[in-house]
């Protein structure tokens, strides 16, 4: 592309040498600082760090149907959001890779790291109708659009249908019935759910779907908003059910929760779209118990839902070929035989507006009793209230309602304490991280 | 010293002086090639290290453009700025309170298990010797990330068997409630380390020459006189080194916490000072702040190990 790479592959010659020679200049422009634009017929290598487990299928589809833009996928541990601690450890040392698996609340703190490129200049607006609005306006600041969105993770209520039949408890469809669910499931000797203190990730569910707004700007300013009404209204219901002993505390998704949904101790959970695959997996045995119901409504005949989750494919600053690395992330969000396998794996709802129908979401129908559940999730997507955004540091927000919500369960302080405790470090972190912040009101 | 003899020209002939500088020199050469790569491997993997640790310490980042994101960052000179803030969180004040609390426990409960078993293994009228120092050592071998999803496994309801036992005898324990988690892990430490402590001590034992027991038993010491007025104080060395080590090593407590973090609702991001600094580098992405509670934990980890030495060092005096 430049004069002196022309020059250099003038004099080299042959297609090895030219192979060589880009590996020099790979090296010799100081960690893929200037981005390189692909020249026609060049065969070229982009890595991929993602941690979701079927994978390795669409991008097997790219590279079989683009044999010049070769895509290599490593994968990354989810555990913990260490893929996330890896990602920033690689920013800062300068050799991250092209591409990165990225959910949504975490594109502001890759922002923060400058980790991400700026994909406006590349054209990707032109790409914008093809997903769903609100999910788009997750990752776009300003004038800059920084990932292309994958899935969303609308919530709802899985419920064990055959113990509730069994005890004669309703599903409930609204946030007092639940309450009164749980103390019905109670004297029958097994719990609702747990209320897993450091799952920071579902209590910001719960709070925007209680129509919560923890992040907003102003000019230049966030303002953090973390301890407003509607998010105390969901500490006060969750400290209520805690206090009362009507759920568990302990942690969700590992070993002692999913023992207990094996054995039916816990016969509900307030999740999301993808947890369907968590539930196949790891309880095998209650194949054909299970439901999903609409998450349950502060107001009877609500509709107000919210989103756990969701990822997209960002392209990293350095990318070596970022208008290829944008190419790929178009084709593997969009394309429908990509979507087709991304499904197959059990990623999630797919942000793509068109390529797939309600049903192709439906994982193993048997295993809920041959419900269409897929079809709640979608219904609950429909109406997110997409007001909502994520701030930066939210990987640390989370860390910080996880350590006071265990300081509360441990020493009995109030849940309302820990979001005006959260607010106060929130602020202090962004300010700390040289950010213009204030505390909403 | 060698140098000085080597120097010094024999006064007869006059060609030895220059062939005696030819082998100093080549000597000297010699010396550097055997000294240089330590001193470069300590500055590679030692000094390094810690001089961009604190370097990194000292400063902190500013950030421009709209919203603070996507702009232009770049470091600046932050003075004691990261020191003070890590110095102000009480969390990680607590999880030095917390680590110093283990440590007082559960290192001289080690080292006195772990000096028994040496003792026992090492008498007149042990069996099996070979065999039960293996199997002592054996939990040494065990990385100290599976030895705590090994634990993990036992201490967590609905899956231990210890759990279960202790429900069916009528007893309800949590071993990761908020009052009992850091005695589970204090457990799975003393597990694995006992064996290995107990193996440096049977080394020093193994240094005694056997005169000295044959002296006692002549005198009429039993097993335990020799073993309380001849091997313990022998061993002493040994002793203070262990204790050392586990002092340090109390210090960076980081791969059990951590691994049972996500079992366990009572352990915090910032259990422990090295958990602490983890959290800040890769959660909070605040390189500099981890850097100085790094370097403070390195001088927490200086004092109380050199004061430890000091202290038995003035005791061993007075004794002596």
């Amino acid at each position: 592309m430049t004069s002196n790479d022309t020059h250099r592959r003038a004099v080299l010659g042959t297609a090895a040498a030219v192979a060589a020679g880009w590996a020099l200049t790979g090296c010799g422009d100081g960690g893929r600082d200037a981005p390189r634009e692909r020249e026609k017929g060049q065969r070229i290598n982009l890595t991929f760090w993602s941690w979701v487990p079927g994978i390795d299928k669409p991008v097997g589809l790219w590279n079989r149907t683009h044999p010049e833009v070769q895509v290599t996928v490593e994968k990354v541990s989810a555990v913990n959001g260490q893929q996330y601690a890896k990602m920033h450890a690689a920013i800062k040392a300068g050799n991250p890779p092209d591409l990165g698996q990225i959910e949504f609340p975490v594109v502001p703190g890759f922002l923060l790291d400058n980790g991400l490129l700026d994909l406006a200049p590349l054209g990707a607006a032109r790409h914008k109708n093809k997903f769903s609005g609100w999910q788009w306006q997750q990752s776009v600041f300003g004038k800059g659009i920084y990932a292309i969105p994958q899935a969303s993770g609308p919530m709802g209520l899985f419920v064990r249908q055959d113990l509730f039949d069994r005890w004669d408890v309703g599903i409930p469809r609204t946030w007092d019935d639940y309450e009164a669910a749980a103390e019905a499931v109670r004297k029958k000797g097994a719990w609702i759910e747990t209320f897993a203190p450091t799952n920071g990730n579902r209590f910001a569910g719960l709070c925007w779907q209680a129509g919560a707004e923890w992040y907003a700007h102003d000019g230049d300013t966030w303002i953090v908003h973390i301890d407003d009404e509607p998010s105390r209204k969901v500490a006060d219901y969750w400290e209520s059910l805690v206090r009362r002993k009507l759920v568990k505390t302990i942690p969700d998704r590992q070993n002692a929760w999913y023992k207990d949904l094996q054995t039916g101790a816990i016969a509900a959970w307030v999740g999301a779209s993808w947890g369907d695959a968590l539930l196949i997996g790891n309880a095998p045995g209650t194949k054909g118990g299970w439901r999903a119901a609409p998450l349950p409504q502060w107001q009877a005949g609500g509709q107000a839902y919210a989103n756990w989750g969701g990822s997209t494919t960002a392209v990293f600053a350095k990318a070596s070929y970022p208008k290829d690395a944008l190419d790929f992330a178009v084709w593997l969000n969009t394309d429908p035989e990509s979507i087709a396998l991304l499904i197959d794996g059990g990623y999630g709802f797919p942000s793509a507006k068109k390529g797939y129908a309600t049903g192709d979401l439906d994982l193993d129908k048997d295993f809920f009793g041959g419900q269409a559940y897929s079809k709640v999730f979608a219904d609950a997507g429909a109406h997110v209230d997409t007001s909502w955004r994520w701030g930066p540091g939210v990987d640390t927000l989370y860390q910080r309602l996880g350590d006071a919500f265990t300081e509360a369960l441990g020493d009995g302080g109030s849940f309302r304490s820990v979001l005006k405790k959260v607010q106060g470090q929130t602020v202090s972190d962004l300010k700390g991280k040289g950010l213009k912040v204030e505390s909403g009101g | 010293m060698s140098r000085d003899t080597l120097s010094r020209p024999a006064p007869a002939a006059r060609q030895r002086p220059r062939r005696a500088s030819r082998t100093e020199a080549r000597n000297a050469r010699a010396a550097a090639c055997f000294v240089l790569p330590f001193f470069a491997l300590f500055g590679l993997c030692f000094l390094a290290p810690i001089g961009y640790a604190v370097h990194q310490s000292l400063r902190r980042t500013e950030r421009t453009g709209p919203l603070g994101l996507g702009g232009q960052e770049h470091d600046v000179f932050a003075g004691l700025a990261n020191y003070a803030h890590a110095l102000a969180d009480d969390r990680f004040l607590t999880g030095f309170g917390r680590v110093l609390l283990f440590g007082a426990v559960q290192i001289p409960l080690m080292i006195v298990l772990a000096t028994a078993l040496a003792l026992l293994l090492e008498s007149a009228s042990a069996r099996g010797v070979t065999f039960f120092r293996s199997a002592f050592f054996l939990p040494y071998g065990v990385p100290g990330v599976i030895a705590s999803i090994l634990w993990g496994f036992l201490y967590v309801p609905g899956i231990s068997p210890l759990v279960k036992i202790a429900d069916v005898a009528g007893w309800d324990v949590d071993f990761l409630a908020r009052g009992t988690v850091l005695w589970s892990i204090a457990n799975i430490v003393t597990w694995q380390f006992t064996g290995y402590t107990m193996l440096v001590l049977i080394a020093q034992l193994k240094s005694v020459p056997e005169e000295l027991y044959e002296a006692a038993r002549i005198d009429g010491a039993n097993a335990w006189q020799v073993a309380r007025h001849v091997k313990l104080p022998l061993i002493r060395p040994a002793l203070v080194l262990t204790t050392v080590f586990s002092i340090i090593g109390t210090l960076q407590l980081f791969a059990e916490p951590m691994v049972l973090r996500p079992l366990a609702s009572s352990i915090d991001s910032g259990f422990t000072p090295n958990l602490h600094a983890y959290s800040e580098a890769f959660v909070g992405n605040n390189q500099h702040v981890a850097a100085a509670e790094a370097v403070l934990l390195a001088l927490v980890a200086c004092v109380l190990s050199f004061g430890f030495l000091r202290l038995v060092g003035r005791r061993g005096e007075d004794r002596g």
